[in-house]
């Protein structure tokens, strides 16, 4: 049997990204390939500017002593100089490190120590300082690139340049060197490695996922394979590019696909930059879909009572037009003509709002997603389709596809891939997506990857037709005192299907009963205590209204009645802090880390058991 | 039971809502004190208790009883003064007549002795009783402007930035007097300010409000010692990495 971790994926012609890139840059050419939204306006960047810029940014850190091989981090929101970077690293041999932006200093110590970088990109000031902070204790770190001056005018070290700064010297050293460029994409083999990427350490600290040339060429090929796309597509980037998720969507596949990507101006405005982008393909995580079905939910009830009524009977014509989709079935007449009405009147503005009108489809992963979301999302006229993958993998392992899909499945086994149950219904997966390793660390990898099967860590099933159902973490399934398995992920995903719910962690592992901590939506929840004429000076006073707790506990019990008695929830807490992503219990995508949440509210849960 | 209360106060200008849901509370003889950048809704704040605006939303209790939607003059009968942003004293009226207005709404046969004892707190004013407010300094007029607050014998007195426009030794000199006059006279303060160090040394209790809503509230001591108020409201920060301040930061108001 062949070894597919070995068997190179070759896309028009090219096993490496480096090739690829430099045919799609030849071939391209004045075709725009990113905008970028700056002071609310849309700046375009053609493949020739993206080819340029990436060139004399490599060919910049070759004449500052780059080697093969050698590690540059980035620390940035999305933006485009991320993306000419990391291409220009990739090119001339480098290897690229994502730092999510919200990382702390010491998370930045770690990473870039951990993975022994020897240049790092930072987006401003903000992120430059977090690394002048720690540099004293990173012996391989030699030179900083800044893309954003703002503020900086006055600084003046010598580790550091700014990213025009570090052009003007690609610039001269490609005058000098005029064949180096070329030189280095061919030295490009398919078992190199490109990216590294650290998944967040639930346990223990993050581990750098080593994704080679190879790895990523099968992912760009998988998500043309899976989703169909054009060169005339519009993405929306907003996705951090730290993540597989985003570095894949919105670096790597358009290299393959030619679409084109628009950049957000900043996390704030994503919600306005999407409605004007309006994307064709649009890929997000579950928290971003409830966000918008919430806003709805509030703008409804700010509505008048015709609109209210005008939306609900589109949402009941909707779901039937839906129902009868999902089982691939043929719209009877009436229904398809009662639906072009709903359309026109009701659901054409709501997409329209959220920026989705233009969608073909909507694709969610990297968290379990309420059902009924998706439900929602179909009845508006666009179709959901959930995938599953990790980091481990490059990104998918299985997708469900517009003419071959399952609700409430993740999908079958994409092309290529290998999905299996082993010991205690973990999936397991094999394909030519699964990283090499874990970047210095053998024994996690061992342990991971086992005669190249990625063990996920993700407790699943298979159906008959081969479409993969997953239940939840392996090491998150609660068992109660009574012995009771209860997985978590079912009963969170309905809490925060309430638009008054950002997130919730059950509680109740060898306990005798389940409690949850939850956290409440801000702008949600004080809009209700205007609403309702509730007191309160700030966030922790407003968690602590009675109100506040009553509006939660019915959310809870509403969730409370579709489980049996023992799933059920018995009391509750609410985190009383504002959190932000720079706290220790958020990941960058604002989700509870379930154990960091766990440790510092022991308190708090203990409460919950004490004597009732 | 608290000498003022707001619940969940709302108040636009125009479509646009200023004071989006505001409690507080303002205890007997306290100094209560808001801060807040431009355009945060302190002022309109002061306007809505004083009735100045009206409230869309919520409701305003002074000594137990509620008084929102009462007309202006009403609430100032009931004892609050309101002293405004910029003074506004009657630039053509003379000192002395500029303080027998503040006392319009009495009928007691004591003005002629309170405004004596207005001139006693501002001896800079006593001298100058004839002469027509508009010809005073800024400072004058700023004392002028809590005189004639004063003359209506407030309980409660709305404070709207006092230091705005005065000179360091002048804003110390009217905080001296804020100060003596809950001291002596026992007048409730709810102090706005947007000179933060001023109103926390003076204050006892006080609220931060940003974009219309209050985001922080704590005795003034430990506000002072908050990161976030140290660092946007005292100018107080440890040098950073680069030897300078980040010109930007991200604020988490706790």
């Amino acid at each position: 049997m062949s070894n597919p971790q070995t068997s190179a994926t070759a896309i028009d012609g090219c096993d490496t990204l480096p090739a690829l890139f430099r045919k799609r840059v030849a071939d391209l050419g004045s075709k725009v390939a990113i905008r970028e939204k700056d002071f609310g306006i849309w700046n375009e960047y053609s493949w020739t500017d993206y080819g340029e810029q990436a060139r004399f940014a490599g060919l910049g850190l070759k004449s500052l002593g780059l080697e093969r091989g050698d590690i540059c981090s980035v620390a940035s929101e999305v933006n485009k100089e991320w993306i000419f970077a990391d291409l220009g690293v990739i090119c001339v041999g480098g290897i690229t490190n994502g730092v999510y932006p919200t990382d702390a200093p010491n998370q930045v110590e770690y990473l870039i120590n951990d993975s022994g970088s020897r240049f790092y990109f930072a987006e401003d000031e903000e992120q430059l300082d977090k690394v002048l902070e720690v540099r004293e204790r990173t012996p391989t770190l030699e030179k900083i690139i800044i893309f954003d001056m703002e503020g900086l005018r006055a600084l003046d070290d010598p580790m550091c340049l700014s990213f025009d700064g570090l052009l003007d010297l690609g610039r001269a050293y490609a005058e000098t060197h005029p064949e180096i460029w070329d030189n280095e994409i061919d030295k490009a083999r398919a078992d190199d490695l490109m990216i590294l990427t650290y998944t967040s350490g639930t346990t223990g600290p993050p581990k750098g996922a080593m994704i080679t040339q190879a790895n990523m060429l099968f992912m760009m090929a998988t998500v043309q394979r899976c989703y169909g796309v054009y060169p005339t597509d519009e993405q929306l980037g907003f996705l951090p590019l730290a993540h597989v998720a985003g570095r894949m969507f919105y670096t790597f596949a358009p290299i393959e696909s030619g679409c084109v990507v628009n950049l957000v101006e900043s996390p704030e405005t994503i919600s306005h930059d999407q409605q004007e982008v309006s994307p064709t393909i649009h890929f997000a995580v579950p928290r971003v879909w409830e966000k918008q079905f919430s806003t709805v939910q509030i703008k409804l009830k700010e509505g008048t009572a015709l609109g209210r009524a005008a939306y609900r009977l589109a949402l009941a014509i909707g779901e039937r037009r839906a129902a009868v989709l999902k089982e691939r079935r043929p719209v009877p007449l009436y229904l398809a003509g009662a639906f072009v009405v709903a359309e026109a009147l009701v659901f054409k503005n709501i997409r329209r709002l959220l920026g989705i009108d233009k969608c073909r489809w909507l694709s969610t992963a990297a968290a379990p997603i309420a059902p009924d979301l998706i439900d929602w999302y179909w009845a508006l006229g666009k179709p959901m389709y959930e995938l599953y993958g990790q980091t481990e993998c490059t990104g998918i392992a299985t997708a469900n596809l517009r003419d071959d899909f399952r609700i409430g499945s993740v999908g079958k086994s994409a092309e290529g891939v290998e999905v299996a149950l082993a010991e205690q219904d973990e999936i397991v997966i094999r394909s030519p997506g699964v990283i090499q390793g874990y970047w210095n660390k053998p024994e996690k990898t061992a342990d991971t990857i086992r005669q190249g099967w990625l063990h996920t860590g993700d407790v699943g099933r298979i159906d008959d037709d081969g479409f993969v159902y997953l239940i939840d973490r392996m090491k998150d399934i609660i068992i109660t005192a009574g012995g009771k398995n209860i997985t978590p992920s079912e009963i969170e995903n309905q809490l925060k299907f309430s638009p008054y719910i950002t997130d919730a962690v059950v509680v109740g592992d060898r306990r005798p009963y389940l409690t949850c901590l939850v956290m409440i939506d801000d702008e949600n929840v004080m809009k209700f205590a205007q609403d309702n004429d509730v007191p309160f000076t700030n966030y922790t006073s407003l968690c602590h209204t009675k109100e506040v707790e009553d509006l939660i506990w019915g959310e809870i019990e509403t969730v409370n009645a579709r489980f049996a008695r023992v799933e059920t929830i018995k009391r509750f807490s609410l985190i009383d802090q504002l959190l932000d992503p720079e706290d220790d219990e958020l990941t960058p995508t604002q989700k509870l880390k379930r154990k960091v949440v766990n440790e510092k509210y022991a308190d708090l849960i203990e409460a919950m058991y004490r004597a009732s | 039971m608290p000498l003022l209360e707001l619940r969940n106060i709302e108040t636009y200008y125009g479509p646009i809502m200023a004071i989006r849901g505001v409690s507080l509370k303002v205890d007997q003889s306290d100094i209560v004190t808001i801060l807040g950048a431009n355009g945060a809704g302190k002022t309109t704040v002061l306007k809505t208790i004083s009735a100045a605006m009206e409230a869309q939303k919520g409701s305003v209790t002074f000594e137990g009883s509620e008084i929102t939607g009462l007309d202006p003059d009403h609430v100032a009968r009931l004892g609050i003064g309101h002293v405004p942003e910029g003074r506004e004293v009657f630039p053509f009226l003379t000192v002395d007549e500029n303080l027998r207005m503040g006392a319009y709404s009495r009928t007691d046969g004591d003005v002629g002795a309170d405004v004596e004892m207005v001139y006693d707190y501002f001896p800079a004013l006593a001298d100058q009783r004839k002469l027509a407010a508009g010809f005073l300094s800024g400072g004058q007029q700023q004392m002028l402007a809590i005189g004639r607050a004063l003359m209506l014998r407030p309980r409660l007195m709305l404070l709207d930035e006092p230091s705005l426009g005065l000179s360091p030794i002048l804003t110390h000199e009217i905080a001296e007097i804020v100060k003596r006059l809950n001291e002596e006279q026992d007048v409730t303060m709810l102090l706005v300010e947007q000179n933060a160090k001023m109103a926390l040394d003076l204050g006892n209790y006080g609220y931060v409000m940003e974009n219309g809503r209050i985001v922080m509230e704590d005795t003034c001591e430990r506000l002072k010692n908050a990161t976030d108020i140290k660092e946007f409201y005292l100018g107080m920060k440890d040098q950073g990495v680069r030897g300078r301040r980040r010109w930007k930061q991200r604020k988490t108001w706790r």
